[in-house]
């Protein structure tokens, strides 16, 4: 090691550091505003709101997962909600009948629905758009029947009584204090998706959502990549799932996983600005309020739902995302334009 | 040792045979021409060595000596040959830096797990490759353009990006199909000095399809001709442009050669 390597070594690793904590800062920040909002909600308001946060967080991992494989990868795909499902179950049964604790179940749950992901996503090695959407479809219809009609899985009573997670003697049996755990995995959940998406990875996924022959002619192994993008989504859906499960009062029911539920969650893509993270937070929280705010009317929902999806897709194809995109590529550009204006032909 | 070489290359789409029982051979370090009429086989040519399409039982490519024969095209790309498409197939939702990022894949050398469990050493190396894309974008002369959605440029610039963007496989072999059609003469000439400097820079080797001749007779070391799938001519420009054949297939037998000739010079 030569003397000018043993002196910036240790810098460089302080600067490595240093910027380690720069990066998270801005995320635990936003971690430490939030933990209280349950106390704010209840007291503003009452605690149905608090529950409602509960649903946000869920919906925010599910709709954060679906836009990985669906607005970056550019995979139609409407069996999320079965992969949602099979996370749920797994993790309720592997803790009611074999008394595992939460955090054995759960990643349990987890890795069953990342491994159900990829036998939803075979299909698109073959299939493209509305023939994968159909496939896909079946895929996550299937799951829902197979668990109405199995006792072990709930069949048409649902599965009661699933325990509540606890750490330390802290057990999480209310809405505030579960609510602790769904912000933990929510922006644990947002932050990783921005480092899978926000490296070559994501990169290749966009590539084949743009063009697939022109990706592969690239180097990049599509029916790889697509697996991968559908296991990706398919590991969010599966915590969804398991927390859901174990959220008091710990019950679930196969009528939790209807196709009105993947409506739900491709309106909050769509709003939220396909292959947008942001943006489909954005459209998690939004929709989750609109569909808890309109439960009277659960008759007409399906139409609202599915009547606001043509409208967006028509006259809002970027949704919010997009809205926010606009407006910082246009300042990014006004500043470069301004800068120089000679370039190529 | 040719870099690529062809041997009874074939591609039939139903009855038709687009590409017929063809053998090229591309030197090291040359700029190798591939003209004939429209629907001659060049692009499935192209496509066939690239592994978009799958060619006819009997077939057989190598690159540098490895047979690449219906090899996967992402596998292609890794091995070194990089190509452009006649209709640019870029990753317009994308921006100008991320369509070379996206070039530049088959070097990235952090796996997912990377991404996930050390986010700075992802966003080091990132730097690292964005540093050395910007280098080639200023080369193109698509630097300003960086942040820009590949769909928001010029015709001019997107045919430079789709150059850029084959450029950042860092290829042995570059093939361009038809990668200056629409320009106007000057952005032609302009374009072409770019290709050439970056041959020379990076010791590259080169396939072009070209509608322009003059183009092809000036830039070209070695040019084959294609009619019907098949090969009706090869070999330097001159002597390619003095072949019956080749005039034939062009123009027709309307016009005698002389006339014929005439209008190759311009
Ligand atoms: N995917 C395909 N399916 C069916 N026929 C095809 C396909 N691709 C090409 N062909 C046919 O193969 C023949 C050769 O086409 P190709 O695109 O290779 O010609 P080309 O020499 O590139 O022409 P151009 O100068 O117009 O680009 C044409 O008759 C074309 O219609
Ligand atoms: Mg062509």
């Amino acid at each position: 090691m030569t003397v000018a390597t043993a002196i910036v070594r240790p810098f460089t690793q302080a600067v490595g550091k240093l910027s380690a904590v720069h990066r998270l800062a801005p995320w635990l920040l936003v971690y430490l505003l939030l933990l209280p909002l349950p106390y704010v909600l209840s007291g503003l308001f009452n605690d149905y709101y608090v529950y409602l946060a509960n649903r946000i967080c869920i919906f925010i991992l599910l709709t954060v997962g679906l836009n990985i494989v669906k607005g970056f990868c550019g995979q139609v795909t409407i069996g999320h909600v079965g992969l949602y499902a099979i996370g749920a179950v797994s993790s309720a049964l592997v803790s009611l009948h074999l008394g595992a604790p939460f955090w054995v179940s759960f990643p349990i749950g987890v890795l069953v629905a990342g491994v159900a992901g990829i036998i939803v996503g075979l299909p698109s090695v073959r299939l493209e758009g509305a023939y994968l959407a159909l496939a896909t479809l079946g895929l996550g219809e299937s799951v829902r029947i197979m668990i109405a009609v199995t006792p072990l899985f709930g069949s048409s009573t649902g599965l009661i009584g699933i325990p509540t997670p606890e750490i330390g003697g802290f057990v999480f049996d209310s809405f505030e204090r579960y609510y602790y755990l769904l912000i933990t995995a929510t922006m644990i959940g947002i932050y990783l998706s921005f480092s899978i998406l926000r490296s070559a990875t994501g990169r290749a996924f966009m590539a084949i959502r743009e063009d697939t022959i022109a990706a592969s002619v690239h180097g990049i192994n599509v029916p790889q990549y697509k697996l991968l993008a559908f296991v990706i989504s398919a590991l969010y859906a599966g915590a969804a799932g398991a927390l859901f499960a174990h959220m008091p009062p710990g019950y679930i029911h196969h009528n939790n996983f209807t196709i009105i539920e993947m409506v739900t969650l491709l309106l909050m893509v769509v709003l939220g600005g396909i292959g947008h993270i942001w943006g489909g937070v954005i459209g998690a929280i939004i929709v989750t309020i609109i569909y808890d705010q309109t439960l009277e009317f659960y008759f007409y929902q399906p139409l609202l739902f599915g009547l606001s999806m043509v409208i967006l897709v028509m006259f809002m194809p970027r949704g919010i995302g997009g809205v926010i995109d606009r407006y910082f590529v246009t300042r990014r550009f006004i500043g470069a334009r301004e800068g120089k204006t000679d370039g190529a032909p | 040792m040719a870099l690529l070489e062809t041997t009874k290359l074939s591609k039939s789409f139903g009855g038709l045979r687009a590409v017929s029982d063809l053998d090229i051979a591309i030197e090291p370090g040359t700029i190798h021409g591939l003209i004939g009429p429209n629907g001659s086989g060049k692009s499935t040519f192209f496509n066939l060595v690239t592994g978009v399409y799958q060619s006819d039982p009997g077939s057989r490519i190598v690159f540098d000596g490895t047979e690449i024969t219906n090899m996967p095209s992402h596998e292609v790309g890794a091995l070194g040959i990089a190509r452009t498409f006649q209709l640019l197939r870029l990753f317009s939702d994308m921006t100008v830096l991320q369509n070379l990022m996206v070039g530049y894949h088959t070097h990235v050398s952090y796996s997912i797990l990377t991404a996930i469990f050390d986010r700075g050493a992802v966003q080091r190396y990132d730097a690292r490759t964005t540093e050395e894309m910007m280098d080639l974008l200023e080369f193109i002369g698509l630097a300003d353009y960086a942040e820009m959605p590949a769909s928001e440029l010029s015709g001019g610039q997107r045919r430079l990006l789709a150059l850029g963007r084959a450029m950042a496989m860092r290829p042995k072999l570059l093939m361009l199909d038809e990668p200056a059609a629409g320009l106007s003469p000057v952005n032609v000439e302009h374009f072409l000095a770019i290709v050439m400097k970056l041959k020379e820079k990076f010791g590259l080797t080169i396939l072009i399809v070209e509608h322009i001749l003059k183009v092809v007779m000036e830039t070209c070391d070695t040019v084959t001709v294609l009619d019907y799938g098949e090969k009706i001519g090869e070999g330097t420009p001159n002597e390619v442009k003095d072949d019956h054949a080749v005039i034939e297939a062009y123009l027709g037998q309307e016009m005698d050669d002389d006339e014929v000739r005439a209008i190759l010079r311009t």
